[in-house]
């Protein structure tokens, strides 16, 4: 398998930069023996003979012989400070998306409206026409297009209650990305904090825990390759490592909800410690499904896998898989719908009810990072990783591949991995504006009956395809070898298409029919409403 | 729980035993904003305690308002104009949406979903608007008068009320997708809370709850005040299961009321008499009766009013202090007192995580309920 590849070679530079800075310094170094010694001569009376004091140098060869290990410290510091550097300034967005996306989803737009009023604003209102602003005029296309797009489906309302409410404070400077830097603010309130600890708390253990949560989940990036040479370390079992640490946090929730010495904290620390065993599990074998698949259990060799080997992204072999990833992430991320251990209408926060200042800052802010995470592993695992959309496809169109090769090689690896995963995210704000809250038991009713076994038929799917698809001889035989190299993917996602398809037209109208709810709302002496949808445990009604 | 605590919806205490995540007992415990405002009315004369009773409950102002305004017109006899009825109708019916949207907005963070609480307050903020024109201030509006309303349908009302009604009952549909078609929804409210209508009604449980529970008892229906009888409506009812009614039908059954609010408020703004458009001066006899200011001793006056949480009742008795200008006694009957205790045990059986999706669908407001 040939390792993927691009120019953004950071590991390379930094190993360059030191290797040519610590030969500079060899060179510097005086070459040949130093004499330190000194030569102390006494009287024959006292001393016989002449006292010597001090070394004779070769400094050079000194440096030599620890060259080797002065770069490796120096290249993992250097690498560390960068990635994570890279790692802060790029979850900002991260906080910035869940405002905006949300505030468009929830407020003021109403469903269907939201996405587009991103771009086009609201009420005629156009947040200042900033594209004016630009220079060379080259902001006169998003003016037409956003006229063009406001009078098809423009939101200006007659009303002017709804044009007042619809409309949106607007901060002055569209480069300073209004509300982007609310995340400084917010982290300057948490940092003049006092810190207080509850009096019957045990106090170590409440210290302690933060400590686990946060360090743990930043050596999670540790593991998160940004692209082909952008990562701080990539051993050979790194998904299970990483997978390892991941799960290590709700560890350090449970001891937060026991230590707070507060019934709302232990509450939400007990679920925590039982939603865990729900989705663990099927993440993990979720996980374990994609690592057969790509034949490997190191992240960067899996994202070459979907690139070189498989040529596919694993969305469109395991679309099941990428389901289930998904879903088990967001419980292991602790958001809505799975956000039971700080259920904020019968738990206050739950486990986060007793910590405030600066360690809840950096909780949160661990919090979001696990987000990030979350974002950044399944547009590892599923996405392709580094790889553009449908590159090869592309690449070997007739007359705008080439101008398509040379445009994807200037875009770093790095830009696509953080294009998928904000994209994600939004899909995450996306769910968490939608869904409702589940219970404890309905979530360990779902993995256990329902992830569990998918997340098995999912691993079976895994081992079919590479054992027999890319491996042995009758895939490779009489699938890829003659010609229907794309035989495979394109059955498995016709197949997940038709389930689609089933699940959502065909509905069973007698299924449906005896799964209604026999009683609705009605009007006494005029036709009955449409019958509620739902199953109902007794389905009796009372007349 | 409480008494600061999300799920209060107030400030009152619910104390919970819990087994696990079961909840094997609760009890309530309320008064922690007593005012003694049936005190207060004694010393005040009838238009002067219109204020307090606006401010009973701060999601629906008016329908306290009106209740009071009621008694007290049944205590002093007075003939209201018809208009005058009609204009009262449309406040109520807004204030009625207006508080079920209060309701619903706060039912979806109870079930942890958001959205639909900004959503419900993007269109309750078009209610107060069309409640500003008539009363003039947000919240407390303070509008009826012994006797009529104290001012006409402005300028435009009508018009601008009919486009936001209509848009209102557009969105209603954005709610119930947004419910309705959630699985999660279903799971967390179907089989959950359930309130036997027998014993409902011998707690005094009225109201929406109430008819949740298939008991087909409305007092602007069952005992027709106001212009009522006149309208075209029926108050919806759900059919629930043998255990009861869950949290679903409550939910149900209000969304249902919203929308049968707004087509009665459409509905009088067509019948109204002397049409919708036409302007009267404040004090004009077509929206304000002449009213006495002095109740003797020994008349009494009463009302049943249908609040957006039950049935409310006024009851004054004449020939207080300051010759009669004040009554002698005033006594609010507040739904959600009973309602309340009877809520906490429905919650016994439940989970913890139970507890803010059974009481928010009894929609508590605790105003009205210390007094």
């Amino acid at each position: 398998m040939m390792p993927s590849s691009d120019w953004l070679d950071l590991r390379g530079w930094v190993e360059r930069l030191v290797g040519w800075s610590m030969d500079g310094l060899h060179d510097a170094l005086p070459s040949g023996d130093i004499d330190l010694q000194a030569t102390i001569s006494l009287p024959k009376g006292i001393w016989p003979q002449d006292i010597v004091i001090g070394p004779i140098f070769d400094l050079q060869k000194e440096f030599s012989a620890m060259q080797p290990g002065l770069e490796a410290l120096f290249n993992a510091t250097i690498v560390c400070t960068i990635v994570f550097t890279t790692l802060m300034i790029t979850m900002l967005p991260i906080p910035y998306i869940e405002r905006k996306f949300i505030g468009r989803l929830m407020d003021r737009l109403g469903a269907t409206t939201t996405l587009r009023s991103l771009w086009v604003g609201e009420s005629g209102v156009t947040a200042g026409e900033w594209w004016n602003q630009l220079p060379f005029g080259m902001g006169a296309p998003i003016g037409w297009l956003n006229r063009l797009l406001n009078s098809i489906w423009g939101n200006d309302h007659p009303l002017e209650t709804v044009s007042r409410v619809n409309n949106r404070s607007y901060h002055g400077y569209w480069f300073l990305l209004p509300g982007f830097f609310q995340a400084f603010a917010d982290f300057t309130k948490f940092a003049g904090k006092e810190h207080i600890v509850p009096k019957d708390a045990d106090k170590v253990v409440f210290e302690v825990a933060p400590v686990i949560i946060i360090s743990t989940t930043v050596l999670v990036f540790a593991f998160i390759p940004f692209g082909p040479h952008f990562y701080i370390a990539s051993p050979e079992l790194s998904a299970i490592f990483m997978l390892a640490v991941f799960g290590v946090a709700p560890l350090g929730v449970f001891f937060a909800g026991w230590s707070s010495n507060n019934k709302y904290t232990l509450i939400g620390g007990m679920r925590s410690a039982a939603q865990l065993t729900a989705y663990e599990i099927p993440l993990l074998i979720t996980v374990l499904g994609v690592c057969v698949l790509s034949g490997s259990f190191n992240i960067i060799e899996i994202v070459d896998f979907q690139i070189s080997e498989g040529d596919i992204w694993n969305i469109f072999m395991m679309p099941l898989g990428a389901a289930l990833f998904l879903i088990t992430m967001i419980a292991e991320v602790e958001r809505i719908p799975f956000d039971m251990p700080e259920a904020e209408a019968e738990l206050v926060e739950g486990w986060w009810t007793e910590y405030g200042g600066l360690r809840w800052g950096f909780m949160f802010m661990a919090e979001y990072m696990r987000s990030f995470a979350a974002c950044i592993l399944f547009a590892l695992f599923f996405l392709g990783g580094w790889e553009a959309p449908f590159q090869g496809s592309l690449e070997s169109m007739p007359l705008v591949g080439g101008i398509l090769e040379t445009l994807f090689s200037i875009i770093p690896g790095i830009a696509w991995v953080l294009g998928k995963a904000w994209l994600l995210f939004a899909v995450f704000v996306w769910i968490r504006a939608s869904l409702h809250r589940v219970r404890t038991d309905q979530i360990l009713e779902f993995g256990w009956r329902w992830l569990l076994p998918l997340s098995i038929a999912n691993l079976a799917l895994a081992i079919f395809l590479r054992v027999w698809v890319w491996d042995s001889g009758w895939g490779s035989v009489w699938i890829w070898d003659s010609g229907w190299g794309l035989f495979a993917p394109i059955a498995m996602m016709l197949t997940g298409v038709a389930g689609f398809a089933i699940l959502v037209f065909d509905e069973d109208k007698e299924a449906l029919e005896t799964m209604r709810r026999p009683y609705s709302t009605y009007i006494p002496g005029r036709a009955p409403a449409k019958a509620s949808p739902g199953i109902h445990s007794d389905s009796e009604a009372r007349s | 729980m409480g008494p600061q605590h999300p799920m209060t919806h107030g400030l009152w205490t619910l104390k919970v035993k819990v087994d696990g995540e079961t909840v094997i007992d609760t009890e309530p415990d309320l008064g922690y904003i007593h005012r003694g405002v049936e005190k207060i009315g004694e010393a005040r004369d009838f238009t002067q305690f219109t204020t307090y009773c606006d401010r009973l409950c701060y999601a629906s102002a008016n329908t306290w308002s009106h209740s009071y305004i009621y008694a007290v017109e049944d205590l002093l006899e007075v003939e209201v104009p018809e208009r005058a009825e009609y204009i009262r109708l449309i406040a109520v019916e807004l204030q009625r949406i207006a508080s079920h949207l209060m309701w619903l907005g706060a039912y979806g963070p109870d079930t942890g979903n958001l959205s639909i609480m900004v959503w419900c307050l993007r269109e309750r903020e078009m209610m107060m608007d069309l409640l500003q024109e008539l009363g003039g201030s947000r919240m407390h509006y303070n509008f009826p008068r012994v006797g009529g309303v104290k001012r006409d349908l402005p300028h435009g009302f009508a018009q601008r009320a009919r486009a936001k009604v209509s848009l209102f009952l557009d969105r209603i549909q954005e709610y119930e997708a947004l419910f309705d078609e959630s699985t999660i929804f279903l799971i967390r409210t179907q089989g959950v809370g359930h309130a036997k209508p027998e014993e409902m009604v011998n707690h005094g449980v009225s109201g929406p709850n109430l008819r949740a529970g298939g008991v087909n008892y409305d007092v602007r229906r069952a005992h027709p005040y106001s212009v009522y009888s006149e309208l075209d409506w029926e108050p919806p009812v759900e059919r629930p299961s043998i255990k009861g009614a869950d949290c679903y039908d409550r939910y149900r059954v209000r969304v249902e009321e919203m929308r049968i609010s707004a087509l009665m408020v459409l509905e009088a703004l067509e019948k109204i008499p002397r049409g919708a458009d036409t302007y009267h001066e404040p004090g004009d006899p077509a929206i304000i009766a002449k009213a006495p200011s002095r109740a003797p001793e020994g008349t009494s006056g009463f009302h049943h009013f249908e609040d957006s949480r039950g049935e409310s009742m006024f009851y004054l008795a004449g020939g207080g202090e300051a010759r009669g200008k004040h009554p002698y006694r005033v006594s609010i009957r507040s739904p959600m007192f009973l309602t309340i205790p009877y809520a906490s045990k429905c919650m016994v059986g439940y989970k913890v995580a139970d507890i803010p999706a059974i009481m928010g669908s009894f929609d508590p407001c605790i105003g009205e309920t210390d007094r």
